[in-house]
């Protein structure tokens, strides 16, 4: 047998007095594709930060071919032939993507000298092209879209000798159907000799390209074992320790589908279209009802972004009407985004970080920002009731079972699923009339799916109409009472919740009905 | 928490030792006795009472302006303009002062003419961002040297001495000026308003909705318009706040120190104040001794100045003292950093 590429022995990290890893250790192989599956905050980033550098581990050792190596930064683990992909992506978002690779071997001291762009450039076009990708070498990053950008963050951590890719979450931000060739790629990855770490959440996932699964919980390896006869209720049983109660909520929730009873009329589109950035939402017409789950599948790009904002008042209408209620709003006649939220409009947005809040202040004022102009929070027309804020985000906080469940809690040290909450929170605590969530599930782990799922059930069963714009094709199924595709800009005929999967890949690809 | 507290103290005298050795060298290579020229601007900020008055003298412009880029820059709004701000202020207080109005409503009218002036002068870049999407960071900058050309202009034409001798204008009424706190002494009650807006804004920060919105606007853009808070009305007023507060430290100066307008008026007050705002962390309450220090600082320098001591060296000595002050921070958040994080993933 070959000796491991990569080993890591009783890796232990803390922060403080809280212990993010607790004697982690595992080995990996040339061509082994290595899945590390766990719960938010179970320490699977905290685990890829110390591989890849970024992080140092409070003990334990790495060993890279047998030799011991300790990296002080990222740059020294790319150096050793580590790559990463983040979560979160690392380009510089106002130069083109060519240029985003020059930088990336400038900094590994690959390409001081010479500029060799052409040379650069070949070598990702032909990279891309064995990988089946059609990649635009000139466009500036912030004008691409996610899965283009992964893409290229892909491209990226492979240049140069790579002994290790380590991929976070490569997958929360890709279509069902870009899931396949996702695959493929990885595996022609692994049989070119590189060994891949891959951090998902998505038990089906971890069977479908991976040949072993470490799965961590509260900082622990529970359980170590190849991928080969496994199945994902054992990993669900794993990874929520001991029994599949998450999982089983969220055969559950699914199940409760249509047990709502959907009322009146609440959102209408006609012949709407808005703009928003490179978004372009060209025509729809839809008209969702209160007390149900209204799904928009499609693939990320095909508009999704300019629906959002126009149901939410952050795009104007362009064309046609848009009725909320009572209230019907036309090009001429538009409202601010402040109407908005006081017709009862809510907004999950995709982006949490960026756009659902403010990353440098405290759970509590997330959690009342937009509503701080309003009783019960404004006092003396000017000055906020800081009682009334702490007591109210702390109901939240335990409501929406968001931990740490501290309200000063700065929500940038929040794990994904816990910001999630946040933002869940601030939405559902207006009890809103109309709920528009975009991607709500992303990158969050089996526990928090089925929680944020059961919300919206909840939302819905208290008469609220649910607009749900995702790119997961399994969670639109799982919890849509009526579904619309929406592809490049234009929405489909309304279908029925127990609509094929074929049929809907076949309307998401641009076929007709 | 003794050991972070004996690290920090440690970081902070090494820091100082650092700062001494530096300014000791600096004074020797320039010919002089590192022992006198301390002395000399020891007693010129604090050796007698007049030298004390001095050093408040200087504070209180240089806190007001602290607090306009505070403000400003808490939004994100990096208005480096606030000289000309101070400059508009001085101008129209200057004007206002002179009019014949009735005595305790003479000193109101001065200043709040010199806050409007101030507010006037930063409404052309706020209007230029939120119409032209002109960087603030830009346009304040441009408007600075506007504002010292009108400052040329006006004390050569309508606000010229009656005998149109020099560049300057009469002075203002005696009744538009601002009392002495101590007979005798430059100190005037301008350091009451100056002390009494740190407070209040302290309090607009940390107490107030718009002081929240300040902050989500300034580290949360997008998400703040997503959510649907007033982005523009809170950009839009946090500058015209920062404009009329530069404006009042020229009323200020107007009213306590000079009573008359002449070219060149500031002393780069509006300049020195980024650095009094960043060292105080951009704290209103932390300006306070921020801007005592350089007031000292200041004070101290031309009294040792007098004493024969190049500006050079003692401009070289303030710098000195204030990245020591900077360096000591950064090293104590680097050493101390480890155990504050709390999580992550």
């Amino acid at each position: 047998m070959q000796p491991p590429v990569l080993s890591i022995q009783n890796i232990s990290k803390a922060f403080g007095g809280f212990l993010a890893l607790s004697n982690v250790s595992f080995d990996l192989f040339p061509g082994e594709i290595h899945a590390v599956l766990g719960e938010n905050g179970a320490g699977k980033s905290t685990l890829l930060n110390i591989l890849a550098g970024i992080t140092q581990a409070t003990t334990g050792h790495i060993t890279l071919n047998g030799t011991p190596v300790v990296f002080t930064s990222a740059v020294d683990a790319a150096k050793a032939g580590i790559g990463m992909v983040h979560q979160h992506f690392m380009l510089v978002p106002t130069i083109s993507s060519t240029d985003n690779l020059i930088l990336a071997d400038m900094v590994e001291d690959r390409a001081w000298f010479g500029w060799p762009a052409q040379a650069i450039r070949k070598r990702i076009a032909n990279q891309a092209k064995s990988f089946g990708w059609d990649i635009d070498l000139d466009a500036r990053i912030d004008s691409q879209t996610v899965g283009a950008q992964q893409r290229l963050e892909i491209l990226k951590a492979l240049q140069g000798e790579r002994k290790v890719l380590l991929l976070d979450e490569p997958t929360a931000v890709l279509t069902p159907g870009e899931l396949p060739g996702f695959f493929a790629t990885i595996r022609s990855i692994a049989a070119s000799g590189t060994a891949v770490v891959i951090i998902t959440h998505k038990l089906d996932e971890v069977l479908a390209v991976a040949d072993k699964v470490t799965v961590l919980r509260r900082g622990q390896v529970v359980h170590q074992c190849q991928t080969a006869g496994t199945t994902v209720h054992d990993l669900a049983r794993e990874m929520v320790g001991g029994d599949s109660s998450a999982f089983s909520v969220l055969t559950a929730v699914n199940e409760n589908r249509g047990v709502s009873q959907p009322k009146e009329e609440r959102v209408t589109l006609r012949d709407a279209a808005a703009v928003s950035g490179e978004s372009l939402f060209k025509q729809g017409n839809v008209a969702i009802r209160a007390g149900e789950i209204f799904g928009i599948a499609g693939v990320d790009g095909n508009g999704q972004g300019a629906l959002a904002d126009l149901l939410t008042g952050n795009a104007p209408l362009i064309a046609g009407s848009l009725t909320i209620g009572d209230l019907t709003i036309t090009p001429q006649q538009s409202l601010s985004q402040h109407d908005f939220l006081r017709i009862g409009v809510a907004y999950i947005p995709a982006d949490r970080q960026a756009d659902g809040l403010v990353m440098s202040m405290s759970i509590a004022e997330n959690i009342v920002l937009d509503r701080m102009r309003d009783a019960p929070f404004l006092r003396f027309g000017m000055f906020i009731d800081q009682q009334a804020i702490k007591r109210f985000a702390q109901t939240e906080i335990e409501q929406f079972d968001i931990r740490p469940a501290d309200q000063s809690r700065i929500v940038s040290s929040l794990s994904g699923g816990n910001q999630q909450k946040v933002v869940i929170a601030r939405a559902l605590s207006k009890n809103p009339q109309v709920l528009v969530a975009v991607n709500p599930t992303r990158g969050l782990d089996v526990g928090a799916i089925a929680y944020v799922h059961r919300a919206l059930r909840a939302a819905t069963a208290a008469g609220c109409a649910v607009v749900l714009i995702s790119t997961e094709l399994d969670e639109i199924l799982a919890l849509s009472d009526r579904i619309a595709v929406l592809y490049e800009g234009s929405l489909s005929e309304t279908l029925p919740g127990g609509v094929s999967k074929v049929e809907l890949g076949r309307l998401m690809g641009g076929a007709t009905q | 928490m003794m050991k972070r507290l004996l690290l920090s103290a440690g970081i902070s005298m090494l820091w100082m030792f650092i700062a001494l050795i530096s300014c000791a060298g600096i004074v020797l290579m320039a010919g002089a006795a590192p022992v006198s020229v301390a002395q000399a601007l020891l007693h010129g900020a604090i050796g007698t009472q007049y030298n004390v008055s001095n050093t408040l003298v200087q504070t209180i412009p240089l806190l007001i302006t602290a607090l306009a880029v505070v403000i400003a820059f808490r939004a994100e709004m990096f208005n480096i303009g606030v000289e000309g701000q101070f400059l508009l202020g001085a101008v129209l207080a200057c004007w206002a002062g002179q009019l014949s109005i009735p005595g305790p409503f003479a000193i109101i009218v001065t200043l709040m003419a010199s806050m409007i002036g101030g507010a006037l002068w930063s409404l052309i870049p706020a209007l230029m961002l939120h119409f032209r999407g002109v960087q603030i960071v830009l346009s304040s900058l441009i408007m600075n040297f506007i504002a010292v050309q009108v400052v040329a202009w006006v004390v050569r034409g309508p606000l010229q001495e009656a005998v149109r001798e020099y560049p300057q204008s009469d002075p203002i009424r005696t009744v538009a000026e601002l009392p002495k706190v101590v007979a005798g002494l430059q100190l005037h009650s301008g350091i009451w308003i100056a002390i009494a807006m740190a407070l209040i804004f302290d309090v607009l920060i940390r107490k107030t909705v718009f002081g929240t919105y300040l902050k989500a606007v300034g580290s949360g853009l997008r998400a703040s318009k997503t959510m649907g808070l007033p982005v523009s009305r809170i950009l839009f007023t946090t500058v015209l706040l920062s404009g009329a507060l530069g404006g009042l430290a020229g009323g200020i100066q107007i009213a306590g120190v000079t009573h008359f307008l002449a070219d060149p008026y500031s002393k780069g007050y509006g300049y020195t104040a980024i650095a009094v705002a960043l060292l105080a962390r951009l704290s209103p309450i932390g300006a306070i001794p921020a801007a005592l220090l350089f007031g000292a600082l200041t004070s101290g320098s031309s009294a040792a100045q007098s004493a024969g001591i190049p500006v050079v060296v003692l401009q070289v000595i303030q710098a000195v003292i204030l990245f020591s002050i900077l360096g000591a921070r950064y090293t104590a958040s680097r050493f101390l950093r480890t155990q504050t994080v709390g999580e992550s993933a």
